[in-house]
C-alpha cells in the first residue's frame, strides 16, 4: 500500500500518511488513501474519467486543494475514483490530474465514511532521503 | 504533560488552570469535570483550552465542558467568548460542521404502540432520509431558493410548506441567525450544499426513535412544559449539521485566515486556531458565510423532521398533527454567535464560540420560546447509539458562569480504527437488536465505529453539568430504533 492509516492521531476522524519516490506519486497515493476511506476500491469500476486542473500557492496548498476537489466531486457529481494520474508542474504550484472511477452505486459499492474536509492539523508534505511523504487528517 | 494536581479546584466539578500555566494566557481556563473525568481527559484538552485562553480579546475564561476531547484548534466541548471590538473569530472555534446540532420531536405514542412497528418505521425513514457517502436529498430547489435558505433557514421552510406554524419559534434563534451574507459563500460550497437538504450524512450523525426512560424520569413536572407527559412516551431525535456545505465554508475560510493572521500580527500555537479580528473584513466575511451554513443546517434538520413526520403518519395511518409530533426544540452545538451577557459586572455583547457545546439559557431569557420561558431552554444532549441521550434544561447559573453554555454529548474515547478492531458492524447490529434497539446503517464499518464502547459515559457527563448547575436533568431517553449515516 502506498499509504498507511494513523489511528492514534484523531479519535473522531481518520488520518493517514502517504509516500512515494516522486511528487506525482505522492499526490496519487494521497488520493488513493482518501478514496479508500470512502469506499472499498475493489468494488469500484473505472468507466468514468474526470480531468482536473488546479493552481495553488505552494506544494502544501496544492495537495490540500487537490484532495478537497476530490471531496467536492464526490458531493456534487456523486463520483468516486480508484485510479489517479497526476502531473505536478515543476514549480509545484499547479497540477493536472486524470481520475478514473464511477458514480456511487449503493447496491454494488461497499461504502465507508463520508469524508467532509481535509484539515490543516499536522498537514504537510515532506521530502527526505529520496522519499516524498504527506500527513493528512480528514474530517469525517 | 500538565500535572492536574497543579490545577486549582474551584468546586467538586470545576477546575481552573491559572494564567501562569502558559506564556500568553490572557484569562484562566476552566474545566468542568469530576476528578475521574478530569483524569481520563486526553492531555490535548488542557493544551487546547489554554491555547484558547491566549487568543486576542477573550473575556473572563476559556472553558472545557465535561465531554471535552481533543479537536482541531479548539477542543470539542470548548466555549470561549470574545469582545466584539477587540476580539477574534476563529473557524476552528466553530468546527467544520457548522451548526451541527440536535433536534427533538415528541409524539403522543406510547412504547407499547410503537414496539412492534419499530422496524417498519426505521426502514421507511431510512428510505426517506438519505444517509451515507455522497447522498443527495429529495428536495430540489433553485439557486435563488438556496440563497433564501442561507438567509432565512426555518423561516423559509415555514413559508414554503416545509414547517408547522410553531416550528420556527422552537428552534434556537427562531430558526435563523441574522447576518447571513450569501455573497461570501464560495461556488464550491454552494454546489456541495444545494442538493444536500434533508440528508443525514455519516460519521456520528443519526436519527433515532427513543422512549422516556421510566427509571430516569428526573423531573416530570418540568418535563410537562416540553410536552413530555408520561413514562415510555416516544420521541424522535435528530443529530446532524450543514453537511458538505458547512465543511466547505470552514475549509475556504481556514485558508483565508491562515494568510490573514500575518496581516493582523496574530500568531497562534496551532494552525487550526487560525483567526482574524471579528471587526476585520475577513472576520466579517467568515461570520456572514458561517451564518449561511448555520441557517442551512437548521433547514436540513427541518426537512428531515418533515420526512420523519411523513413516516410516522404513513405507518400509523394518522396525520402527524394527530400524533402530536411537535418540535420540542432544536439546539446548535457548533456555532459562534453574538449574544448579550453579564460578566465582571458589565452587560455587553460578546461573540460566543461553542464548539461541541450547547447553549443553556436559563428561565426568563427573552430568546427562549414563551411556553418555556418560566423554566428555561430545553438542552438536548446526544449519547452514543447504544447508551441513550438526555433532555436537560438551561439555568440561571449557566448565564452567570459559562456564558449560558453546557456540554453537548458524550465524547469519543477510542479511535474509529480501534473500534472496528474490537467489534464487527453486523455483530453489533445483532447484539443491539437483542437489547431492543433496531439499527440500520448505510455502512457496516461506520456502524462498528460508532459502538457505545468508543464513547465516554454520557451519564457521568450529564451528572457533572447537573452538579455544576449549568444544566439540570429532566429525563433520559432510551433508544429503540436508530438510523446511522
Amino acid at each position: 500500500m502506498p499509504f498507511r492509516y494513523l489511528p492514534d492521531i484523531a479519535l473522531a476522524d481518520v488520518a493517514f500518511e502517504a509516500e512515494s519516490d516522486s511528487v506525482n506519486g505522492l499526490f496519487e497515493s494521497s488520493a488513493l488513501a482518501l478514496s479508500d476511506v470512502m469506499v472499498d476500491p475493489a468494488t469500484l469500476g473505472t468507466g468514468t474519467t474526470r480531468m482536473l486542473r488546479i493552481s495553488s500557492d505552494d506544494l502544501d496548498t496544492l495537495l490540500y486543494d487537490f484532495l478537497t476537489e476530490v471531496i467536492v466531486v464526490k458531493d456534487v457529481d456523486s463520483l468516486l475514483f480508484r485510479g489517479f494520474e497526476v502531473e505536478v508542474a515543476a514549480d509545484y504550484k499547479s497540477l493536472e490530474a486524470t481520475m478514473k472511477g464511477e458514480a456511487i452505486n449503493r447496491e454494488r459499492h461497499i461504502l465507508r465514511n463520508d469524508v467532509k474536509a481535509v484539515t490543516m492539523h499536522l498537514f504537510g508534505v515532506g521530502h527526505e532521503g529520496g522519499r516524498w511523504r504527506a500527513t493528512v487528517v480528514l474530517d469525517i | 504533560m500538565p500535572n492536574i494536581a497543579d490545577f486549582k479546584q474551584v468546586s467538586d466539578v470545576v477546575w481552573e488552570i491559572p494564567t501562569s500555566y502558559k506564556s500568553g494566557m490572557l484569562v484562566p481556563a476552566r474545566i468542568y469535570a469530576t476528578k475521574k473525568l478530569l483524569e481520563g481527559m486526553d492531555a490535548g484538552v488542557f493544551e487546547q483550552v489554554t491555547n484558547l485562553a491566549c487568543l486576542p480579546g477573550i473575556v473572563r475564561s476559556a472553558y472545557a465542558m465535561a465531554d471535552a476531547h481533543w479537536g482541531y484548534g479548539f477542543p470539542i466541548g470548548g466555549v470561549a467568548a470574545f469582545d466584539t471590538e477587540t476580539g477574534v473569530i476563529s473557524p476552528g472555534g466553530v468546527g467544520f460542521d457548522i451548526n451541527c446540532g440536535m433536534r427533538l420531536i415528541r409524539t403522543n405514542l406510547h412504547y407499547s404502540e410503537v414496539k412492534s412497528r419499530v422496524k417498519e418505521l426505521v426502514d421507511l425513514m431510512f428510505r426517506l432520509v438519505p444517509a451515507g457517502v455522497g447522498v443527495k436529498g429529495t428536495l430540489r430547489i433553485s439557486e435563488a431558493q438556496f440563497e433564501d435558505v442561507m438567509r432565512y433557514g426555518v423561516k423559509w421552510c415555514a413559508e414554503n410548506g416545509l414547517a408547522w406554524e410553531d416550528d420556527p419559534s422552537h428552534v434556537e434563534e427562531g430558526g435563523f441567525i441574522k447576518g447571513a451574507d450569501p455573497s461570501k459563500v464560495s461556488r464550491q460550497a454552494r454546489n456541495r450544499g444545494i442538493e444536500q437538504l434533508g440528508t443525514l450524512g455519516s460519521g456520528n450523525h443519526y436519527l433515532e426513535i427513543q422512549v422516556v426512560d421510566p427509571s430516569r424520569f428526573f423531573d416530570p413536572d418540568l418535563a410537562k412544559h416540553f410536552g413530555i407527559v408520561e413514562e415510555d412516551q416516544v420521541v424522535v431525535m435528530v443529530h446532524c449539521g450543514s453537511r458538505g456545505f458547512g465543511h466547505q465554508v470552514g475549509s475556504d475560510y481556514l485558508r483565508v485566515f491562515d494568510g490573514a493572521m500575518k496581516r493582523y500580527g496574530i500568531s497562534v500555537r496551532d494552525r487550526e486556531l487560525a483567526c482574524a479580528p471579528f471587526s476585520s473584513k475577513e472576520g466579517k466575511d467568515y461570520y456572514g458565510a458561517m451564518v449561511c451554513a448555520a441557517n442551512m443546517a437548521f433547514t436540513n434538520r427541518q426537512v428531515i423532521v418533515q420526512r420523519v413526520r411523513d413516516a410516522f403518519s404513513q405507518v400509523f395511518h394518522k396525520d402527524a398533527e394527530a400524533l402530536d409530533m411537535h418540535l420540542i426544540y432544536d439546539v446548535c452545538h457548533n456555532v459562534a454567535k453574538v449574544e448579550r451577557h453579564t460578566y465582571d459586572g458589565v452587560s455587553a455583547e460578546v461573540l460566543v464560540h461553542r464548539k461541541g457545546a450547547t447553549r443553556s439559557f436559563g428561565p426568563g431569557h427573552h430568546d427562549i420560546p414563551a411556553p418555556y420561558r418560566p423554566v428555561g431552554q430545553p438542552v438536548i444532549i446526544g449519547g452514543s447509539m447504544e447508551t441513550g441521550s438526555y433532555l436537560l434544561v438551561g439555568t440561571s447559573k449557566a448565564m452567570e458562569d459559562t456564558f449560558g453554555s453546557t456540554a453537548h454529548g458524550s465524547g469519543r474515547t477510542m479511535s474509529r480504527t480501534a473500534a472496528k478492531r474490537q467489534v464487527r458492524g453486523a455483530e453489533l447490529q445483532r447484539k443491539m437488536l437483542e437489547r431492543g434497539i433496531y439499527v440500520k446503517s448505510a455502512t457496516m464499518d461506520g456502524l462498528a465505529e460508532e459502538a457505545g464502547m468508543a464513547y465516554k459515559d454520557i451519564s457521568e457527563v450529564v451528572e457533572t453539568m447537573d452538579v455544576a448547575g449549568i444544566s439540570k436533568k429532566v429525563v433520559a431517553l432510551r433508544p429503540i430504533g436508530n438510523i446511522k449515516g
